[in-house]
């Protein structure tokens, strides 16, 4: 209760009824029953909604759109743009007149008069709770007039630069002045004007066009939990900014440019490059962290423009993570475009696909067995996946690795309880304790991380953290940095212990950084025990998991789902003649690792770590430019689509591994995207069931099978790879391309000045 | 009567004049024609240069290739891009005076040894782009240099 | 000759009564009026400032006086008590608030930057407050202004060299019955006249404190030319009520 901010607190009158039920908006509780519901009217319309709802949220249920700018879902009500304002008439108190002497009646009807005011008034629709019997008029001449006013004096002090606005097209102020302003001004005073401030790489402000809805300043102290935005003057000088010059350096900051609306805080990459209009969108999938949020590509000439997030109340609301929204620029450069071989030289020139088809099945066609052996990496798509297995297993290897780590000891990833996000993002919201094991969630899945601090926020949820101690931007106990505090937990002499027991819907996720160590074994077997303790305590239903990984890269649940060893330590320890890296950028295996006269193919679409090391290189398609299958850390298949084509001969990764399939003479069975999914369902069926998750059981088993691991916890602490906001930009070869994040890093590390901008900016 | 012998001889001439039966077919293939003319001179690299008024306008003047030149071995790979310039005007009827009777005022622009035209080679040239370029592609590292 | 020095003093005059445009305490310099602030020699982040032991203990009883987890509400007693420890609000108090109430520093900004009183750039150990709205105005505050203004040789806004005054211009403090009047420091000085306030900077110069309250002889805000209305004693129950009643 005493989480939320003051501010937030004092503005949202509306939630005292119902505890958080109203002003939480979307944190899920427990429905009302249909007895206590109210019945109101909009527009004469009847309606039953529960007590506690605002005007606004009442006149949605039927339909009706009340325009609106401070006021969002998912963030508190403020009630100070006063766009909302509607005409209410309220139902007269009902007086048992009779009752009241007859010579007295006519006084009592005058105090209710003046006490109730039944004239009609206009209230803020966001910020005012229904009581029974309103009848909300949201098109009468008062509310009309109101709302004209109301948009005049927006209007006042806002600059009319809608042309060279890069919110022109899609700004709320432009729409509704549109739909409910005035056709003229009576202003004639000068406008007022306010500085704009640097807040980083990513986020331009053009201040004067601010019209103080707070939304920002809400969304960075409620959402991000970084209280860097505020208001600071009063009056006509009231102005929205940091007071002191700092950046707004969160791993969420580039959602204000969403939220606001009007054309204060857009989008620095994006200024003065496309027009809303312009642009073609297409709904696909993020494939930079585990957590696969839904995004919207906006293209334009076959280029990337701009991501935005697209609403997936499961996965990611309606956010999306920095990396995400701003590393599409990293599309665009160091780019693979031809095939190359090395000549005898050792350099690597461009040639043609016949030459390169017909060298790598020629040498896949000299290697069998256990002479051919394949790394994929975090970026590569299931129907990719499921190719380069079936090319390798037709040449009698079964050398395919992950460059991830996933310990194989025990039940190791024969049991997909063992490595999901059994709880589900969403699932978050209604757990009461959260044990985070050597991860620190808010850099490696910013998503997972904001519903953490929600729930955090909104329902109490406690949260522990074993490992190396960092920012998570909400209050966490801090248990100790290395493993044998899980020891002490298992054995139950912790004091957190304690709390474990009290937890009625308990989580324990595990960082996939932990399993990298030597001894990822283990540590998986301790929590995994942990969580199967800890689920016989509280007491819960079957349908309630505890136990959780919580991956980095989007490929790795698809990979082991369809078979996948996790982790090179067979490639090292049998070093093969030929090697075929799909996309792996991590560096795992290096040439000193292979004999001499091996031969190195690299598939991928960065020119990053693998493409310098390889002997050929084939193009391949980027998550942009193809229909691919991920499966997120929750287990749940979701597709990319088309939205540009790939740049110059690359070509999508599963065709390119079907064209040597053939010249190789071991041709698959399949030629289009359908046939290739078919064959995914025939391994892995709920990889093409998409938008839902294939639940994963038998923990209990998984665990009795953990407990035979008979290995050594080593001392050193459990420290996640990426601690600050520093180390979260660059993680993959899209985002290691990117300018825009290279900026971020180096405005993080030497402050905003440091970062040249355009002049025009 | 008479001007058919005079056709007769001139056919004769061009039959023999390119040095017996072999230099016939080499002619032959080589040129695909056997004109035969006043030789008016011969350039540094040793392409000859003809004329013969009596024909057609147009075709009163012809090269006959060097088989070397520049070190390029142009028996069979010949190529216009061979004349020099100052035979060039000759021969393209900028003038009447050949390079033989009137030699060519020196110029320091003018190339020392003349050039064959790099058209369609890897040193040809290449207007840049004045448009941005949508996509960078990965230029790899030069070998050896790690 | 004649004729221009008279042209010269009816336009001095009609200057000296016109008064600029209206504009508010928050843009006129009260508080510092920029809101934006910038790192300068004497405030930025390592002005040295740490509360004092006593305030401290003060810190403590304000934050007692709320319920548990509403620290927040503590911010404007607190910040005043920075304020008055440190003469004005360097941002490094503003921080140091922050840290001892345990919000964000933003929020303190917020707060800071709202209320004019208080003072984000530094000012004067006497702040003059001179009230010059429509009732002191009317009672000759220009006067008043005009006469700080000389005696201290600086003009609205500014702050004498040795840091001992400095000057603003208000609206209206609540005095208006015992206009004109100014603030300095917490204390009213009412009812004045020229002179009255020239004795007053004279005293402050010498290093006491005068006391404050009217200047022309009233004990408060009683009418100043004696009762004009209830002068007759209280008429007792029954008074204009009808008589069958």
């Amino acid at each position: 209760m005493l989480r939320l901010p003051v501010v937030s607190r004092a503005l949202s009158g509306v939630a005292h009824t119902k505890g958080y039920g109203a002003a939480a908006g979307n944190v899920r509780t427990a429905a009302t029953t249909a007895s206590n519901l109210v019945e109101v009217f909009v527009d004469g319309k009847p309606v039953l909604v529960e007590p506690g709802t605002t005007v606004l949220q009442a006149c949605e249920k039927v339909g009706v759109q009340i325009p609106r700018f401070c006021y969002h879902e998912r963030l508190s009500v403020a009630g100070n743009c006063r766009m909302c304002l509607v005409e209410i008439e309220k139902a007269p108190k009902v007086l048992n007149i009779n009752s009241v002497g007859k010579s007295t009646h006519w006084l009592l009807w005058l105090a209710v008069m003046v006490l109730e005011d039944l004239n009609p008034v206009p209230v803020a629709a966001c910020a005012m709770p229904v009581m029974k019997g309103w009848n909300i008029l949201t098109n009468s001449e008062k509310t009309k007039k109101a709302r004209e006013g109301v948009m005049e004096f927006l209007l006042a002090n806002h600059p009319l630069d809608c042309p060279i606005c890069d919110q022109g097209g899609e700004c709320d102020l432009q729409d509704q002045s549109m739909m409910f302003g005035s056709d003229r001004s009576r202003f004639t005073e000068g406008k007022r004007a306010v500085e704009d401030k640097n807040i980083g790489p990513l986020i331009k402000t053009i201040m004067t066009r601010c019209i103080q809805c707070t939304r920002c300043i809400r969304f960075a102290s409620e959402i991000a939990g970084v209280d860097d935005l505020g208001t600071t003057g009063r009056g006509n000088e009231m102005q929205v900014g940091t007071y002191v010059e700092k950046m707004f350096m969160s791993e969420l900051s580039g959602n204000v440019i969403d939220i606001c609306p009007v054309g204060a805080l857009t989008s620095k990459p994006y200024a003065f490059t496309a027009r809303p209009w312009e642009t073609r969108k297409t709904e696909s999938i993020d494939v930079l962290d585990a957590v696969g949020s839904n995004i919207v590509v906006s293209t334009r000439g076959g280029e990337v423009m701009r991501i935005l997030p697209r609403l997936n109340e499961d996965v990611n609301e309606e956010w999306i993570s920095d990396k995400t929204r701003f590393a599409y620029d990293g599309l665009k450069r160091q780019r693979l475009t031809q095939p190359m071989v090395k000549d005898i030289s050792g350099q690597l020139v461009p040639t043609s696909w016949e030459d390169v088809l017909t060298r790598v099945a020629g040498a896949l066609q000299g290697a069998q067995g256990k002479d051919v052996a394949a790394i994929v990496g975090g970026l590569v798509d299931a129907e990719a996946l499921i190719a380069l297995k079936d090319l390798l297993n037709q040449l009698n290897s079964d050398n395919l690795c992950t460059e991830e780590v996933f310990p194989m000891a025990g039940a190791g990833t024969d049991l997909r309880s063992n490595y999901l996000l059994n709880t589900r993002i969403s699932g978050i919201e209604e757990a009461d304790l959260l044990l985070l094991v050597g991860t620190n969630p808010r850099y490696e899945a910013p998503l997972f991380s904001a519903r953490v601090r929600k729930s955090w926020l909104h329902n109490d949820l406690q949260v522990a953290l074993v490992g190396r101690k960092v920012d998570l931007s909400y209050t966490y106990e801090h248990l100790g940095e290395s493993a044998q505090v899980l020891q002490e937990i298992v054995a139950g002499t912790h004091p957190f212990c304690k709390n474990l027991a009290q937890a009625k819907h308990p989580v324990v996720v595990l960082g996939s950084a932990c399993l990298q160590r030597d001894d990822g074994a283990a540590v998986h077997s301790l929590v995994s025990t942990i969580a199967q303790n800890v689920r016989v305590t509280s007491g819960v239903q079957d349908s309630w998991k505890v136990l959780n990984v919580l991956h980095r890269v989007a490929s790795q649940v698809a990979a082991l789902d369809l078979g996948y060893k996790a982790g090179v330590e067979a490639i090292r320890n049998n070093p093969p003649k030929v090697l075929f890296l799909l996309g792996a950028d991590g560096g795992c295996v290096t040439r000193q690792d292979l004999p001499k006269n091996s031969l190195i193919i690299y598939q991928g679409h960065h020119g990053d770590i693998g493409a310098p090391m390889a002997d050929i290189i084939l193009p391949g398609a980027a998550y942009t430019e193809k229909c691919g299958t991920y499966v997120n850390t929750e287990g749940r298949a979701q597709q990319t689509r088309v939205a540009v084509t790939s740049p110059g001969m690359a070509r999508e990764d599963w065709k390119i591994i079907r064209a040597i399939s053939e010249l190789a003479g071991i041709t698959l069975p399949y030629d289009t995207l359908d046939e290739v999914r078919n064959r995914l369902a025939e391994v892995a069926p709920n990889l093409v069931r998409y938008d839902d998750v294939e639940e994963a059981n038998y923990f209990k088993q998984a665990n009795e099978l953990s407990k035979a691991v008979n290995q050594t916890l080593l001392s050193e602490p459990l420290v996640p790879p990426q601690l600050t906001v520093r180390d979260f930009y660059m993680t993959d070869p899209i985002s290691r391309a990117s300018q825009t994040m290279a900026k971020c890093v180096k405005a993080v590390t030497e402050g905003a000045q440091a970062v040249e901008e355009p002049s025009i900016c | 009567m008479a001007e058919y012998i005079q056709v007769f001889r001139r056919a004769l001439g061009q039959l023999g004049g390119h040095g017996g039966i072999r230099g016939l077919f080499y002619q032959l293939f080589r040129v695909n024609d056997l004109k035969t003319g006043a030789l008016i001179g011969v350039d540094k690299y040793g392409n000859k240069y003809y004329e013969d008024k009596r024909y057609f306008f147009g075709r009163h003047r012809w090269v006959i290739y060097t088989e070397e030149m520049n070190g390029k071995r142009t028996v069979w790979d010949v190529d216009g891009s061979m004349v020099p310039s100052e035979w060039h005007r000759w021969l393209h009827c900028m003038t009447d005076d050949p390079p033989t009777t009137h030699p060519p005022v020196s110029r320091k622009f003018l190339a020392e040894t003349h050039k064959f035209n790099v058209s369609g080679t890897r040193e040809q040239y290449v207007p840049y782009s004045t448009t941005r370029k949508k996509i960078h592609e990965w230029v790899p590292p030069k070998a050896g240099s790690q | 000759m004649l004729l221009s020095s008279v042209l010269r003093t009816a336009l001095s005059h009609t200057v000296r009564r016109v008064r600029r445009l209206h504009q508010t305490a928050v843009r006129s310099g009260a508080g510092g009026a920029l809101f934006v602030h910038r790192d300068t020699p004497e405030n930025n982040p390592d002005t040295p400032f740490e509360f004092t032991e006593e305030n401290l203990k003060r810190i403590d009883a304000i934050v007692k006086m709320y319920p548990e987890g509403h620290k927040a509400a503590a911010t404007i007693p607190v910040l005043d008590l920075a304020q008055r420890q440190h003469g004005w609000l360097p941002i490094s108090a503003m921080n140091k608030v922050a840290e001892v109430l345990d919000v964000p520093p933003m929020r303190v900004y917020e707060v800071a930057t709202f209320y004019t009183m208080f003072q984000r750039k530094p000012v004067g150990k006497y702040h003059i407050q001179v009230c010059t709205t429509t009732p002191c105005m009317l009672c000759n505050s220009d006067s008043i202004l005009e006469a700080i203004q000389n005696k201290l040789g600086i003009k609205v806004g500014e702050s004498t060299p040795d840091r001992m005054f400095s000057l603003i211009e208000v609206e209206c403090l609540g005095a208006c019955v015992n206009a004109p009047m100014v603030q300095i420091n917490d204390n009213y000085y009412e009812d004045l006249e020229p002179k009255d306030i020239e004795h007053i900077i004279d005293e402050l110069k010498a290093g006491r404190v005068p006391p404050p309250g009217p200047r022309n002889g009233r004990f408060s805000c009683e009418p100043a030319g004696g009762l004009t209305s209830l002068t007759e004693p209280p008429p007792g129950p029954g008074f204009g009520v009808r008589a069958d009643l």
